[in-house]
């Protein structure tokens, strides 16, 4: 376990449990750099075994501390902030792999695997787990399932917790719970590994993840267009009706940070085709024949190095620009998607922000970074905002924002229904209130 | 349950719903006592809820009488999930049986829990799609129900099963409430947590599915083997070469032989087993894939194969398929079936042992699986009339179920747990294990009456889980 902690007056929580040895080698972040909104972490603790990890939870909720489970900290600036935070715990040194049986296309993982590990294991035997989070070589497999992170190749292959067949979480009174298994179909008892994802570490630490896996496609080929604003309604109504379709399909606004082609250019198109070379051959002709019918000027294709395009298009969601900016995302049907993206635009406009999108077609996501030119006040003009498009779409959820602005922003958008439902579940599974108090939907 | 608390109930209902909806008499009972697992005990009353709101009126009327809450669909569930094993209310949904909304373009469908699940995939053909799961009860069994149980059927090897479908859900909570969930909701995933959880959570009074685009080419092939054996080597080997074609399904002599009988589509009835093989996407990968899988098969011993391109044909050989359990009435008076799980590679020694075991009670066994998912079908045949035979045929069943979790499998695949293998869950799952969905249980189900006796060991909320022997079918077998 390794362990670094803030100065405390007494510095009584030290040495509770027994140090061990530092195996992973990448640095250990400081309590600053774990902070939540306006509180840091008095310590923090890395263990090395799942047995330590319950150890560990089971001591501090005895004592009535607040924990809050860490893996790569990519995504932590989904939710709110926790009302309290004693201890960040982090996953990242349970990063093996348990099993590998790709002859069965299963896996199972320790949580704390980061997922350009996870990625580079099973391509090494021709295999995939489309798990499309961001920053890879940092984010981890419990990080992307705590938080129900959805990647846009999910309309193609199902969401992560479509694809995970069983898991081990602990809970916060460090009982030590399995569901599922690694058979790739299963009814036997409650789904609780589904039931674990996007709970955000309220309910239990997953530390392990068991996945079917997918077979890679013969090719992956990225094609890059620009869409002038004549061509773009036309594109955009036919897009979605190739016969091969694409496995994502982005228009998208700015973000250049997410598309290497020319910086100021508004109006891309975006689109990933996997599948045998025969059929995504016939995908390109189709859509070659579509945009040049529409006149649009030229179409880029990329095969080598498709997938780093497409990872650095998901990196983009969460990059924030300096403290100025925050990036939302809106869930809704593909049918509605330009609907709620003109309205956001609206707003951005009355509230003189800058406005960038990623439009999702095939899963109906929005992907929308407001931010104020450097100078401006971006302070006074984003909480309107936040008001205003909470107002007009109101399950819209913040997934990256200035770590000051957190208490400020509807990081959730409204609460979902069945609130006191999940308040119900929080209490059964975490009395205490253990894990990542107040940071859930409606301050669960 | 004395008659004067029965009239009450009866009266409460009646109130509330209408005499129409309400049955009370023990001949109409009778029909609501069992599933196609079993079932002896009569219910108090079965009702005919036609919405949401009678839904909401009969859990109230429930909940303050302390009577249990059995909901039923078409009653095909092969684990007595269906069955009022302490008597109370069965809750029939052959009211609620509407699609309430077809949305093309969003592929999404919302439907009432009654919906026979072929309903669906023929409403939504005209529009280019349909939907994936598919039991092979699907001409008959509800949507409501294979969400219960979180079916699969052929095609999950592909599609996934009920829970990759369903994308949100209306239900009544035990005080009453009418809730709504959806996938697109921040939020603990409810959605998830009552596919699968058997009516135990909660009332299901709405659906929300995916459906898929009809793909443009599908192709179903039949390859014979010597045995059942070499099927499953090669099925092993193809999901091994990184194939996943939309279903793997194997068929062993006794079965082969039954529905060849019965449907006549063509099947080879001197092959010890034969593989069906259906491949969905476009011509130009189908016909590909259809070289690779053929030579695999031919590499693991297949005799012979042949490929149906013609709807026609392709139905016919699904039809036998799908018919197949029926079809074994030919060969004896009742069967039993098991849904065991193993992982795929494992398939050839999970095949010997249900041989060797079924061989050890001197009981006669049919094959017909999932071999692409790992999911086992052996159907244990006997006569219900002999005791002796249902004595092995429950042992078998058990050591069936121990030898798959040896391989590293699991019970059920896609019928549940429901009454049958309840005693059999300590088997997979720790204490720890179970208590901890115990804990989502206790939120939904306070009271204890949402299905009771079902899918929880007995005595397992109390915390007295272990592994017990797996209880006998027939009267007094009801804990």
């Amino acid at each position: 376990m390794r362990r670094s902690s803030r100065p405390t007056a007494g510095g009584g929580r030290r040495g509770r449990l027994a140090l061990t040895q530092a195996t992973a080698p990448a640095p250990d972040p400081t309590p600053a750099e774990l902070r939540l909104g306006e509180i840091v972490p008095r310590e923090i603790l890395t263990p090395a075994s799942v047995d330590e990890l319950a150890a560990i939870l089971r001591a501090r909720n005895e004592s009535g501390e607040a924990v809050v489970i860490v893996g790569g900290g990519t995504l932590q600036g989904i939710g709110h902030a926790p009302r309290r935070y004693d201890l960040a715990l982090r996953t990242t040194a349970l990063n093996r792999t348990i099993e590998y049986e790709y002859r069965d296309l299963t896996i199972a993982v320790q949580a704390g695997m980061s997922l350009a590990e996870l990625d580079a294991t099973l391509a090494a035997r021709g295999q995939f787990v489309p798990l499309d989070a961001p920053q890879a070589g940092r984010g981890t497999v419990g990080g992307v399932l705590a938080s129900g992170w959805l990647g846009p190749r999910r309309a193609a292959y199902g969401r992560p917790r479509d694809l995970l067949i069983g898991t081990t979480v602990v809970l916060a009174d460090g009982t030590v719970a399995k569901a599922g298994g690694m058979v790739v179909k299963n009814s036997t008892g409650y789904d609780m590994s589904r039931f674990y994802c996007g709970s955000l570490g309220t309910l239990a630490a997953v530390v392990r993840a068991n996945f079917k896996t997918l077979p890679l496609p013969e090719v992956r080929r990225v094609a890059l267009a620009t869409l002038p604003e004549a061509t773009r309604k036309h594109v955009l109504e036919n897009i979605m009706r190739l016969d091969v379709e694409p496995v994502a399909a982005f228009a998208i606004d700015g973000f250049a940070d997410a598309v290497d082609l020319h910086d100021d250019i508004d109006g891309r198109l975006f689109l990933l085709f996997e599948g045998s070379r025969v059929l995504i051959d016939r995908a390109t002709r189709e859509l070659r024949s579509l945009l040049g019918a529409a006149g649009v000027p030229d179409t880029t294709l990329i095969d080598a190095g498709a997938g780093q395009s497409f990872a650095r298009l998901i990196d983009a969601y969460t990059v924030r620009i300096g403290d100025r900016s925050a990036t939302y995302r809106s869930r809704g049907l593909p049918g509605d998607l330009f609907g709620r993206s003109a309205t956001i635009a609206r707003l951005a406009r009355l509230h003189e922000l800058h406005l960038e999108r990623m439009e999702d077609m095939r899963t109906g996501d929005l992907i929308a970074r407001v931010s104020a030119p450097v100078g401006a006040q971006f302070d006074e003009r984003i909480v309107p905002f936040d008001t205003a498009l909470h107002a007009a779409t109101p399950r819209a959820q913040v997934i990256a924002a200035p770590e000051s602005w957190r208490g400020s922003l509807a990081m959730w958008g409204a609460p979902p229904p069945s609130l006191d439902v999940m308040r119900a579940i929080k209490t059964r599974f975490d009395p205490k209130g253990t894990l990542a108090p107040g940071r859930f939907v409606g301050g669960i | 349950m004395r008659s004067g608390v029965r009239e009450r109930l009866a009266g409460r209902l009646i109130d509330a719903i209408g005499a129409d909806a309400v049955r009370t008499e023990p001949e109409d009972l009778a029909v609501y006592s069992f599933d196609a697992f079993s079932g002896e005990t009569l219910p108090s009353a079965a009702v005919l809820p036609k919405d949401a709101r009678d839904v909401s009126a009969i859990v109230r009327i429930a909940s303050e009488l302390g009577e249990p809450i059995v909901p039923r669909g078409a009653g095909t569930g092969l684990c007595g999930g269906a069955t009022p094993a302490r008597g109370g209310i069965v809750m029939s949904f052959a009211r609620m049986n509407r699609i309430l909304s077809l949305d093309a373009p969003n592929r999404r469908a919302r439907v009432q829990p009654g919906v026979i699940n072929l309903e669906l995939s023929k409403q939504a053909e005209p529009q280019g799609l349909f939907f994936g799961p598919d039991p092979s009860s699907q001409k008959i069994s509800t949507l409501g129900g294979n969400v219960g149980t979180n079916a699969g059927g052929p095609h999950a090897l592909s599609y996934g099963s009920m829970t990759n479908h369903v994308i949100g859900l209306e239900f009544v909570t035990q005080n009453g409430e009418v809730h709504h969930t959806s996938q697109d909701d921040p939020g603990y995933d409810l959605t998830s947590a009552l596919v699968g959880s058997e009516g135990t959570l909660g009332i299901i009074t709405a659906i929300d599915l995916k459906l898929l685009r009809v793909p443009p080419a599908i192709l179903v092939c039949v390859a014979a083997f010597g045995d059942v054996e070499s099927a499953s080597a090669a099925v092993s080997a193809i999901v091994g070469a990184g194939i996943v074609p939309t279903a793997l399904e194997i068929m062993d002599r006794t079965i082969t032989q039954a529905v060849e009988a019965h449907y006549h589509a063509g099947f080879p009835l001197d092959a010890g087993a034969v593989l069906l093989v259906e491949i969905a996407g476009e011509p130009d990968d189908t016909d590909a894939s259809e070289r690779a899988i053929a030579k695999i098969a031919r590499e693991h011993g297949a005799l012979s194969w042949r490929s149906a391109s013609e709807a026609a044909e392709r139905d016919a050989l699904w039809a036998s398929r799908k018919g197949a359990a029926g079809a074994i009435g030919r060969i004896a008076p009742n069967y039993y079936i098991q849904d065991a799980t193993v992982p795929r590679t494992r398939l050839p020694q999970a095949l010997h042992r249900v041989d060797e075991i079924a061989r050890d009670h001197h009981l006669q066994v049919g094959n017909v699986f999932h071999a692409g998912d790992g999911n086992l079908h052996p159907l244990l045949m006997f006569d219900r009339r002999e005791p002796r035979q249902v004595k092995a045929v429950m042992a078998a069943g058990t050591e069936i179920l121990e030898a798959c979790i040896a391989l590293g499998g699991t019970i059920s695949g896609e019928h549940g747990i429901g009454y049958e293998k309840r005693n059999a869950l300590p088997y997979v799952f720790s204490a720890d294990d179970l208590a901890t969905m115990a804990r989502v249980r206790e939120v939904f189900d306070p009271k204890r009456l949402f299905n009771p006796d079902k899918i929880f060991p007995s005595g397992a909320v109390c915390g007295e889980v272990r592994a017990q022997p797996q209880a006998a079918v027939g009267a007094g077998a009801w804990l």
